[in-house]
């Protein structure tokens, strides 16, 4: 399941559904990604995020059939969020179950480093002076890279 | 104005097209199948007992546009150039969307083509899903977009405009759109840049005709945009990444009339 909308998300909420009825799962692993008021400069206010409707829930399905072929995965729910969000709002979830706990780690480790690399989401910060897009980050590419091998 | 399907007589008839000109007709049409939260979940997973439900129905869409001759009484038989079925899956709403578009040339439209489409595509998801959910509607049948054709041009007018790439409130700087909309009459390549080079060049949208370009691909387009315009040189500055039809491609990517081709910089969400 693959989600990309304005309005805020509930973890909680969301795990509860992607297990109901479920009884074949063994672990789920569940990342959720906030909003910090420091980044490339000290006092961010806001964000806002944007993305390339279309392109940007194909990029996610690619990338979660990937995970799933790497692994065997029993449900695997995804959600970015876009607009204008403020520190401490939750950003992304990605939830991940299957029959045991190392595939759901390693998958959702996988799945939040290639979407921070391939899927078309950009950032602009609101700091308290001034208003700049995020840069990429050289550590999200060498993460990313750990699965090529 | 008058129906067309009915003669001086008010007697149905089939409109004679052979005196019409050809031209090149396109229309879209959506439609929504309403269903319960447990059941979109399924399937969305795949969990459904007849299988591959979206692939089904989208088969099932471009043979009723095909066969729509045989429905519709006075619908003319079309040799159909395009027809593409797409389905989204809309969790708030728990109801999937399904659009349909139809194209040829020719001397007469094909919105029946594509409401018929959509209508067969819905009542086939119905059919998949029927075993884990009865109440299931079908509503919201109605066309999108058609063009050519003498009756002209219609897009439905939906009063909220979907928000295309989110633009940021702040820094919106004297963004420019150039060149004329692509229209059936002269084709092109649609251009977007987005996000922050959006702002760095100013420019947000922009068509260029094929002819304009000298090699097919996608280093064929960036020269024509900076023979368009001096600020598409920037497109050289930097990381900046490139998509094809929402899908990524490289300076040797053909392009071809009809393609939206993205420009952007290095992605930095999550």
């Amino acid at each position: 399941m693959i989600r990309v909308q304005e309005a805020p998300f509930d973890a909680g909420a969301e795990q509860q559904a992607l297990l109901a009825g479920r009884t074949d799962i063994g672990a789920v692993v569940s990342f959720t990604g906030l909003v910090r008021d420091f980044n490339e400069r000290p006092e961010v206010v806001a964000l806002t995020l944007e993305h390339y409707p279309g392109m940007t829930e194909s990029a996610l399905e690619a990338i979660v059939e990937e995970a799933r072929a790497r692994w065997p995965l029993d449900a695997v729910s995804v959600i970015h969020r876009v607009g204008r969000l403020t520190p401490g709002d939750p950003i992304v979830l990605v939830v991940v179950a299957s029959a045991h706990r190392r595939a759901a780690f390693e998958a959702c480790d996988f799945i939040m480093d290639y979407l921070k690399t391939r899927a078309p989401f950009w950032k602009k910060e609101h700091a308290s002076d001034a208003d700049y897009w995020v840069s990429e980050r050289h550590s999200d590419h060498s993460d990313a890279r750990r699965w090529e091998a | 104005m008058s129906l067309t399907h009915l003669n001086a007589r008010g007697e149905a008839h089939m409109v004679d097209v052979a005196d019409k000109p050809e031209s090149r007709r396109e229309a879209a049409a959506s439609g929504r199948i309403h269903m319960r939260p447990e059941t979109l979940a399924l399937l969305a997973e795949g969990g459904l007992p007849k299988g591959d439900v979206l692939a089904t129905a989208r088969i099932a869409g471009i043979q009723a546009a095909k066969r729509t001759h045989e429905l519709i009484p006075l619908c003319h038989a079309l040799a159909l150039s395009k027809v593409a079925i797409d389905f989204r899956l809309d969790e708030a709403e728990s109801c999937v969307e399904v659009t349909a578009t139809c194209r040829l040339n020719g001397r007469t439209g094909v919105e029946m083509e594509a409401l018929t489409a959509v209508s067969v595509a819905c009542l086939t998801l119905y059919d998949m899903c029927k075993a884990v959910d009865k109440s299931m509607e079908i509503g919201a049948i109605r066309l999108e977009t058609k063009s050519g054709g003498r009756s002209g041009d219609y897009r439905r007018d939906t009063g909220e405009s979907r928000p295309a790439p989110i633009v940021t409130g702040e820094g919106l700087a004297g963004e420019v759109s150039l060149g004329s909309r692509c229209d059936i009459d002269s084709p092109c390549i649609r251009v977007k840049c987005l996000a922050e080079l959006r702002e760095r060049l100013g420019i947000g949208e922009t068509s260029v005709p094929l002819d304009s370009l000298e090699r097919q691909d996608v280093a064929g387009l960036k020269a024509a945009l900076k023979a368009l315009d001096p600020r598409f040189s920037r497109l050289d500055e930097g990381r900046v990444l490139c998509a094809v039809n929402q899908v990524m491609a490289s300076d040797a990517t053909p392009v071809t009339n009809e393609d939206e081709v993205a420009f952007f910089p290095p992605v930095t969400g999550g």
